[in-house]
């Protein structure tokens, strides 16, 4: 019953995964530098090391903005996110996973009688300001920079192209890693304290409860990233973000740094033990980042090139996302405690610590989990191995009839 | 990684191989003209042998850049008009390969006082294209300086044309003692020639565009 509650999570990372990854890959799809194939399996595993490895420091966060202590108040947290999420989806209204499950929190903060804490919330809606404004930031040099090293190198068009796709690859799986190590708090953030899974062993590495549902939460976002971003990535690559190669490695590399800025404890304690102020470890709106890094660039060619309309559209989706997940989640916690008697969660007394709160889960779940996390990693093991040999054969098809057509030709 | 560079590196070589084949074949194809003109048979079967053999590579080149070019997506955004542009560069070397197979097939009996004339139109359509080598080389070197490389192609296909014209005012009112027959033959001939030029300019205003584009 406790793996039921996670479908939830599961279906908000597949969301994610299906919009969020375009941020990654999209310009290098849309303009055909690399195939929708190699991007997918590059941005799934990128996301899922992201996710495993460092997916703890934003999770902390929001677990400070409201510890949701029953897996009832999970599922439903996490639900009202994504159906925030979809349907603003579908009605074109910009909208942020991060900011959904924000405002969730604060819904369930609100029906639980449980205090927000306004330091956590101010430190979180900041950095949903200074995101693309940093992003801007970043775009402005790089692309002064790129743009100068291709007047003055002389290099041949191919080769200057050839390491531009190379660095969209790179840059690529670096803003994948980031999304996952960035964005995962908002999938499996609220499912940690209702789940304490006995470690699982892989042989190199061992992974501890909240990895473990990391590693899953990344598995649906890659889920996410496989079925459903192939459209995605093809419209933002020609339409929303119509840039030449450069432009797109930029927006893709300074947007990734910014994610990697608030998800890394490292360089935060790096920044702390040299006197410096800490940096917020918070999930930032990957696609808002993005669009900042496309106003940077866009202020940089001109003010004119600047649609205005967008700006103010996030700003509305600033308020209005965390505003709808808010009042949605209220009314499901009321519905789902009191239709289905569902423990959704209780008031936490003041002063309690975070840990204090965790929900012991079955035993049984662990050996299930370790089973289902095995089975998934063998499968997309399986699917990796079959389509390198599907490229393998399509290649050795194309030498084939190379050959056969010259030799009829003489 | 090691894949894109080693396919760059192998593209790279075959355009610029493919460069060599279309400037090779247009040196032969003066080289040709001269000879038969000159009516040294020797060279002139020599030339016309070594053109088949360059008219050959260049489609081979083609077809594998074109190939390339797909099959690892590269330069997707310009894909189309760099292809077109090796197209019309074949579409050249195609051209002195015919034109030079026609004087071998038909055997055209040019009078002596022809002989300068047809000389200069050679060397004038021959340079229009020849100049537009640099200027394709240019395009994937250094895109800004295209522009003033093809102004020597445009300037040479001008000079063709009015060359082209004073030998045909020549031939057809000039000359009565030939008859309207060989009148005909001769000026086809001439378009023969002046064809490659007129292939050039097409190249020309396609790789214009196509600088624009790229710095743009």
């Amino acid at each position: 019953m406790i793996l039921f509650f996670l479908i939830s999570g599961l279906f908000l990372g597949w969301s994610l995964g299906a919009n969020d990854a375009s941020n990654a890959f999209g310009s290098a799809v849309g303009s055909k530098m690399i195939s929708f194939r190699k991007a997918a399996v590059i941005a799934s595993v990128a996301v899922i090391l992201g996710a495993v490895i460092q997916g703890s420091g934003t999770s902390e966060t929001l677990g400070r903005l409201g510890s949701v202590n029953a897996i009832g108040g999970s599922f439903t947290l996490a639900f009202a996110s994504a159906a925030t999420v979809y349907l603003m989806t579908k009605f074109s209204l910009p909208v942020s996973t991060t900011q959904a499950i924000v405002g969730a929190i604060i819904g369930w903060n609100l029906f639980t009688s449980n205090r927000t804490d306004p330091a956590t919330l101010t430190t979180i809606v900041t950095t949903w300001i200074s995101g693309p404004v940093l992003g801007a930031l970043f775009a402005i040099p790089l692309f002064m920079l790129i743009i100068k090293i291709k007047k003055r190198s002389g290099m041949h068009i191919i080769r200057f192209e050839s390491h531009l796709r190379t660095g969209l690859v790179i840059a690529g799986a670096f803003a994948a890693y980031s999304l996952g190590a960035n964005n995962i708090a908002n999938v499996m953030g609220v499912f940690l304290p209702a789940f304490n899974l006995h470690e699982l062993n892989l042989g190199l590495i061992t992974l501890s409860s909240n990895q473990q549902l990391f590693l899953l939460g990344g598995m649906a976002i890659a889920a996410g990233i496989i079925t459903y971003s192939e459209k995605v990535m093809k419209t933002i690559g020609t339409s929303i973000v119509q840039l030449n190669p450069e432009a797109a490695m930029v927006v893709v590399l300074a947007h990734s740094v910014v994610l990697f800025i608030f998800s890394s404890a490292a360089l935060s304690s790096l920044l702390v033990r040299h006197g410096l102020p800490a940096i917020p470890l918070v999930p930032v709106s990957s696609s808002q980042v993005m669009i900042g890094c496309v106003v940077g660039i866009g202020l940089y060619k001109g003010v004119r090139n600047i649609n205005f309309s967008i700006l103010g559209q996030i700003a509305a989706g600033w308020i209005a996302t965390p505003v709808i997940t808010c009042v949605l989640t209220f009314f499901s916690l009321f519905f789902f405690k009191n239709m289905f008697n569902i423990d959704v969660g209780h008031k936490i007394p003041v002063g309690t610590d975070i840990q204090e709160v965790t929900v012991t889960a079955d035993p049984k779940t662990s050996e299930i989990m370790r089973y289902l996390l095995l089975g998934i990693i063998l499968a997309g093991f399986l699917l990796a191995t079959y389509y390198y040999f599907l490229e393998r054969k399509k290649r050795k098809e194309l030498l084939l009839s190379e050959e056969k057509f010259w030799k009829n030709i003489k | 990684m090691t894949l894109f560079t080693r396919t760059t590196k192998n593209l790279i070589i075959k355009i610029d191989e493919f460069f060599d084949n279309v400037e090779l074949g247009i040196l032969v194809f003066r080289e040709g003209i001269k000879s038969y003109i000159t009516k040294n048979q020797t060279d002139f079967d020599r030339h016309l042998l070594k053109v088949d053999v360059l008219e050959s590579n260049a489609d081979k080149l083609q077809r594998a850049i074109e190939n390339d070019m797909i099959t690892n997506s590269i330069l997707p955004q310009h894909r189309e008009e760099v292809t077109r542009l090796i197209d019309e560069l074949d579409e050249i070397i195609d051209s002195v390969k015919s034109s030079l197979n026609d004087f071998n097939i038909e055997l055209p009996e040019i009078p002596e006082s022809l002989n300068e004339p047809i000389l200069s139109l050679v060397e004038a359509s021959a340079s229009s294209a020849e100049e537009l080598i640099p200027a394709a080389r240019a395009y994937f070197k250094a895109p800004y300086t295209v522009r003033e490389k093809l102004l020597k192609v445009y300037y040479f296909e001008t000079e063709t044309d009015k060359i082209s014209k004073g030998i045909k005012k020549q031939i057809f009112q000039k000359m009565p003692e030939l008859d309207l027959a060989h009148k005909a033959h001769l000026r086809y001939i001439l378009h023969h020639i002046e064809n490659i030029s007129d292939i050039a300019q097409k190249a020309a205003d396609l790789l214009a565009a196509m600088s624009v584009k790229i710095i743009t």
